[in-house]
């Protein structure tokens, strides 16, 4: 039974990677003391709230089998949709919040409606889709930020109770959200289904087009959430916003243990994902080492957990070999 | 998503060449032309074509080089990163005194190997060439940064800047030479050669191939090894062009040469799903973006809204022939 539940365990993944990141937090809190510090710490968990809807949304349309190119491209228009509302027509923040949402919501519903009525390619549609948002914030934009946002938008980014972000707190009732989706509920389910085997959800009944469009409309919803946090963490609405979202976004969730194939995600593997990758990060500037290995480090990382995921799946190796 | 073949069946209302994509590119690419040469004065003059050729030159290659992975059913999402890190090396070696042609070859090799990793790794765990570049996209940005200092290098060989530069007849550049030369190279090797075709029937059914013998594993690392090369040469062209290696040419960890790499073969007609190359397509897949981005920026559209253009048209095209795949061959999908 014991070696059972260890081999389950092992299995999903995510007792190694608190084992990692626990390995890594003693680590680094040896080596420089001063990653202990409560305003370092608050560092940390802030990039792992502004992170975590970013790897939420593409957790979401991952965990269908499909992916979002457009996470970013769609969060920069949030963005600025927001900051433009406030700053150009003086708009209330929770209407302008409202707006934001809306404009998420619209996009993502949009990538779904597309996919799934034509069913071409998920990449392919998103590939598009990124290619617009960001043309259209660019050129509504003309790539000039706007600067002039509510004071309670950005104390709502700044707010801190200790080392704790009140983002932090935000982001994790959204994660919970998203796990009781997929936990709990039957469309929830049903994207885990249709990943997992899309044929064969199709044969017991399901609606394909359903599912599909309500994985990227949350997809939508759940990036927005990330770009009005980031407006509110960075005090301006940056049209550039969401333009570096878009490695996290899969390193995040894969690292995490979902599959580019769909039908199996974990919200707390991707936060435990997000930590790591901030702790790594924060490691890399206190031991001073070069900022450009960010770059590098992560992408080592994804081979790394990805290949490791791999040998676990005891899956012979080369069998997708074309792909 | 169930797949549609293209394999045409009897009841057709129009001639096979006709629902071709190739055709519908011409047609629309002389549309533009037409339109944007009333509406757009100096659009057909000769600077400005020699402008356009010269970007469009740049971008036939980069389609080409994701197109030669689309064949395998693969994906190279490393083209930018890899493009930028050769761009830096042969500027670098140049600037430290190398031969212009030595640099370049030393370049194009260095791409070819950057992308023969990919493919290596690809064929090695098994997972998807879209993983895998999507890691070495962001290892090999990273490494570029730090041997580069993030820092652009300017001196290079003058006979190098003059290459990008250089014009036949006062409107054609030698750069474009250079794209119709691949062209015909990869035509040779996809029709002609053993190895081109075994590459088609790899992407079309792996399994099928392994088992009739093809070195699958060959073809497929010789098809990111490719795609590497040509992507290499893309970014070679572009650095005589604008005549510096500049860390930050094609975006934050090469992100921004991801849209032009697939929309000429998409637009093209390469099927994402592997077994075909749409070599004449890429071709005319490019010129329709080099020919709309150059009329939309004349007619004062500003350069922000291009993009969102580009966006609707690749929605569009992929929709179309969709639509046109269902149509033509009588069925109603699913």
């Amino acid at each position: 039974m014991k070696r059972a539940r260890a081999i389950q365990l092992l299995r999903t993944g995510n007792a190694g990677l608190a084992l990692i990141l626990l390995v890594a937090i003693v680590a680094l809190a040896i080596a420089n003391p001063a990653f202990l510090t409560s305003f370092n710490l608050y560092v940390v968990l802030t990039s792992v709230a502004l992170w975590t809807c970013v790897a939420l949304a593409q957790m979401t349309t991952l965990s269908t089998g499909q992916m979002s190119l457009s996470v970013g491209s769609l969060g920069g228009l949030v963005a600025i949709v927001v900051g433009g509302l406030c700053e150009l027509w003086g708009v209330p923040l929770p209407l302008a919040i409202a707006a934001g949402l809306a404009v998420g919501f619209a996009g993502g519903f949009l990538n779904g409606i597309l996919i799934a009525t034509t069913g071409i390619n998920s990449f392919i549609i998103t590939l598009a889709t990124f290619s617009a948002f960001h043309g259209l914030t660019m050129g509504l934009t003309r790539a000039i930020p706007f600067y002039h946002m509510p004071a309670s938008l950005k104390a709502l980014g700044n707010a801190r109770f200790g080392a704790v972000p009140l983002m932090l707190g935000i982001v994790l009732v959204v994660a919970l959200v998203v796990d009781l989706i997929f936990q709990r509920t039957r469309i929830g389910r049903y994207m885990l289904a249709y990943g997992g085997n899309a044929t064969s959800a199709v044969l017991s009944g399901l609606s394909t087009r359903k599912v599909v469009i309500f994985a990227h409309t949350m997809s939508g919803l759940l990036s927005a959430i990330a770009a009005i946090l980031t407006v509110g963490r960075l005090q301006i609405a940056q049209p550039t916003i969401g333009e570096d979202w878009l490695i996290i976004s899969f390193a995040a969730p894969i690292i995490g243990g979902a599959s580019l194939t769909g039908g199996y995600v974990s919200v707390t593997g991707t936060l435990l994902a997000l930590a790591l990758l901030a702790v790594i990060n924060d490691a890399l500037v206190l031991l001073g080492v070069d900022p450009f290995w960010v770059q590098v480090v992560l992408g080592g990382l994804i081979l790394a957990v990805v290949s490791v995921n791999r040998l676990r799946e005891g899956r012979r190796l080369g069998e997708a070999i074309a792909r | 998503m169930t797949s549609i073949d293209a394999a045409p069946s009897r009841r057709r209302y129009l001639p096979a060449w006709a629902t071709r994509p190739e055709i519908g590119l011409v047609v629309i690419i002389v549309l533009m032309i037409a339109i944007f040469s009333v509406t757009a004065p100096g659009f057909l003059s000769p600077f400005n074509t020699f402008a356009v050729a010269r970007d469009l030159a740049v971008a036939i290659v980069l389609g080409y080089a994701m197109m030669v992975v689309l064949a395998v059913g693969g994906m190279n999402l490393a083209v930018g990163s890899i493009g930028v890190c050769v761009a830096m090396a042969t500027a670098g070696l140049q600037a430290a005194g190398v031969p212009a042609i030595l640099s370049v070859a030393c370049g194009v090799a260095a791409g070819a190997a950057l992308g023969g990793v990919n493919g290596v790794l690809v064929v090695r765990t098994g997972l998807s060439s879209f993983m895998i570049t999507l890691a070495t996209m962001s290892i090999y940005f990273g490494a570029m940064l730090l041997l580069s200092g993030a820092e652009a290098i300017r001196d290079l060989d003058p006979g190098f800047i003059y290459f990008g530069r250089a014009r036949i007849a006062g409107v054609l550049p030698v750069m474009f030479l250079v794209a119709v030369v691949v062209a015909i190279a990869l035509t040779y090797f996809y029709r002609a050669t053993a190895l081109g075709r075994q590459t088609l029937f790899t992407g079309a059914n792996p399994k099928a191939a392994e088992l009739s013998g093809v070195p699958v594993v060959r073809t497929v690392v010789l098809a990111h090894a490719l795609s590497g090369l040509l992507a290499g040469v893309a970014a070679i062209m572009l650095t005589a062009r604008t005549g510096a290696g500049v860390p930050s040419m094609a975006g934050q960890i090469g992100r921004d040469w991801l849209l032009p790499a697939f929309i000429a073969p998409v637009l093209g007609g390469s099927a994402l799903a592997g077994g075909s190359v749409a070599i004449v397509g890429t071709f005319l897949g490019a010129t329709l973006v080099a020919v709309l981005g150059s009329g939309l920026r004349m007619v004062n559209i500003g350069d922000f809204w291009i993009e969102l253009f580009l966006g609707i048209i690749l929605a569009i095209a992929v929709i179309a022939d969709r639509a046109r795949a269902l149509w033509s061959s009588g069925d109603r999908g699913q």
